[in-house]
């Protein structure tokens, strides 16, 4: 069975090349062209021998006289059409007919095809004259042989070749596909190892690789630009925090120590949104159910929100389960928290509905022509940046979603506020 | 403990050195990976604290040549790198942990001091199924807490905070440690996450009673205990 089955995807994979369908195409275009021609060939061959046939038979008559000649001939028979004995019964019926092809069921002087016409003698005396076509109808027989033995060979070879340069394109094509499907994963390694240079599918699988080179070398230089970023400032930051530790307890140390934590959390928090736009493939998720996700964020951030004076409603519609980081996740939801406690109103929802979830709330919201905006990395709304925060909270959040192929949705929530979604319908 | 260091910033170095010495440790400090190599190589470490970029050889090599001779001391390498890449490849020359720079000494003190628990083995540190600092006392079992024979109801992070405490009296403790052993997030949250349940779990053990036992240490981190 299951041999039966990998043959028939064999074939569904030969049959998605497009060079074995044109292949396919053209030989039933061909095949019927074949046939047409071939068949009218053979007619008009056969209608214009037995006209020339007819002259010749009627010439021969007009050139003779019925009382003088005493009939037949070995390969000629010249009657009166009242004296047609003898001969079999299907002579009779074309004479009738004025004339026409006769075929015998047994050979009448060697011959089982004759031409037979009913016209007239040199005195206008109606005569019958039939002459063989054994020899006629054989040539006519072997050329139309000829002819469909070539159109089978020449449809077969049409075949037979496209079904040969369909796989070899085929699996070229595969090697493309899969070296894009491995690109696609983040295995920026992958190449096609192709270099034969003939073709367009030859050009097409280097181009690929001349790219996947030049991706791999741009997100190793800014993997080792941000790699060299990272070391060049936490150096100096982690000198700060250890001449901040050595100075003697007081107010001051301990000011200049919080904001030494914030500056590195900040720092923190821009390679790490760094970092995960960076990242590709699936490494890191695990099945997450949204339902307990969010039932875990309330029971982390629900006591902040509280002291916030602020209610946090948690609305699990209908949870499903996704294929997520789940760390990602938990920080994606702290962030848009975090939001909506600064800009936010009274209530914070937790909301999901099927794979999508978010934080709605009930505050002033924002215009929708600033949706946009607002999850650029750095970008605030009030100008001044008067208030907490780094404004790396959305972008981080859109990171994350574009880490997992969801979407980020920002809508009006009704009747004011902002509502965020992560939607991961697509997955 | 016994403790080899290997960190060239000269700021750094010392003060790493200095303030494990401060608790106890004896601290061989090196400058260069190969001094730093042939000294674990000749002699029994604890644990080993490694820059990973270091003149001559770097912190991960000189582990890797470690861990090829059977060398199984545990080994936390301190990094300016901090990329997830960077720590994979710690833990693949056979690191035991990772800290980033920049870090808070209690952060650094607290990890040396967990591996070199491991090192010991469990049995040396057998749980306790009862928690007891002055007049507070943590029933891990029944999940009960009582001070002054007064019965104190904790919510279930609550719980785990102030257990996370009291198995470290005096000591620092960081917000990103708490962050990391509590709520298991290895990010900055930025909501007042662990600032709100340490004043909820101080409302409950330390507002009723006289002797305040969970103290801040402005811009580091809080400290349970004397």
């Amino acid at each position: 069975m299951s041999l039966v089955n990998r043959l028939r995807g064999r074939l569904r994979w030969l049959l998605r090349s497009s060079t074995l369908r044109l292949a396919l195409l053209l030989s039933v275009i061909s095949a019927t062209g074949f046939a047409v021609a071939i068949f009218v060939a053979l007619t008009l061959g056969e209608d214009a021998n037995e006209r020339r046939v007819d002259e010749s038979l009627s010439a021969l008559a007009r050139a003779s006289v019925l009382e003088d000649v005493t009939g037949d001939g070995p390969d000629m028979i010249l009657r009166s059409p009242d004296a047609l004995r003898g001969l079999p019964s299907s002579f009779r019926r074309a004479v009738e007919r004025g004339g026409g092809t006769v075929h015998l069921q047994n050979d009448l002087r060697g011959s089982d095809v004759w031409r037979v016409l009913l016209t007239a003698d040199s005195e206008g005396t109606p005569v019958v004259v039939a002459v063989p076509l054994e020899e006629t109808e054989e040539a006519q027989a072997l050329l139309a042989g000829i002819l469909w033995t070539t159109a089978a060979v020449v449809m077969v070879l049409i075949l037979a070749v496209g079904f040969v340069a369909g796989a070899l394109a085929q699996v070229r094509l595969s090697r493309i596909d899969k070296t894009l499907g491995r690109l696609a994963q983040g295995d920026l390694s992958a190449r096609t190892g192709h270099t034969r240079s003939k073709d367009d599918l030859d050009d097409v699988a280097r181009q690929l690789d001349v790219t996947a080179a030049e991706l791999e070398r741009l997100v190793m230089q800014t993997r080792h630009l941000s790699a060299s970023i990272a070391h060049d400032l936490r150096t100096p930051l982690a000198r700060l925090q250890a001449q901040l530790e050595m100075l003697p307890d007081g107010e001051a140390r301990g000011a200049a120590l919080e904001e030494s934590g914030r500056l590195s959390d900040i720092f923190d928090t821009i390679m790490r949104v760094a970092r995960i736009e960076a990242a590709q493939g699936t490494d890191g998720f695990e099945s997450v159910e949204i339902s307990e996700l969010l039932n875990e964020v309330a029971e982390i951030f629900g006591p902040v929100i509280e002291d916030e004076g602020k209610t946090l409603v948690v609305d699990v519609t209908e949870a499903d389960r996704i294929q997520a980081d789940r760390q990602m996740l938990v920080q994606a939801l702290a962030n848009l928290i975090q939001n909506a406690l600064v800009h936010g109103g009274e209530t914070i929802t937790l909301f999901s509905n099927g794979t999508s979830f978010g934080v709605a709330d009930n505050g002033q919201g924002v215009a929708s022509d600033m949706f946009s905006e607002i999850i650029k990395p750095m970008v605030r709304l009030d100008a001044a940046r008067t208030r907490d925060g780094s404004g790396l909270g959305l972008a981080l959040v859109r990171a994350v979603a574009d880490r997992h192929g969801a979407k980020l949705e920002l809508s009006q929530n009704q009747p004011s506020g902002l509502k965020v979604t992560l939607n991961f319908a697509n997955l | 403990m016994r403790i080899l260091l290997l960190e060239d910033d000269k700021q750094l170095g010392p003060w790493i050195a200095g303030g494990l010495r401060e608790e106890g440790h004896v601290v061989d400090h090196f400058e260069d990976g190969k001094d730093a190599l042939i000294a674990a190589m000749g002699q029994g470490f604890d644990v080993l604290i490694l820059d990973r970029m270091v003149p001559g050889l770097d912190g991960l090599a000189v582990l890797k040549s470690l861990r090829a001779s059977k060398d199984t001391t545990p080994a936390l390498f301190l990094t300016a790198l901090g990329e997830v890449d960077a720590r994979v490849e710690g833990f693949e020359a056979g690191g035991d942990d990772y800290l980033t720079k920049p870090f808070a000494f209690a952060e650094l003190s607290a990890r040396v001091n967990a591996l070199g628990r491991r090192r010991d083995g469990p049995h040396t540190d057998p749980e306790k199924p009862v928690l007891r600092y002055a007049d507070l006392t943590l029933d891990l079992l029944s999940r009960q807490c009582e001070r002054q024979g007064l019965t104190i109801d904790l919510m279930a992070k609550e719980f785990k905070l102030l257990e996370y405490f009291m198995r470290r009296p005096g000591r620092l403790v960081t917000r990103t440690m708490l962050l990391e052993q509590v709520w298991d997030m290895s990010f900055d949250p930025t909501t007042s996450v662990v600032e709100t349940h340490i004043s909820r779990l101080r409302s409950k053990i330390d507002k009723p009673f006289d002797q305040q036992l969970l103290r801040t240490r402005r811009g580091e981190g809080y400290v349970f205990g004397q």
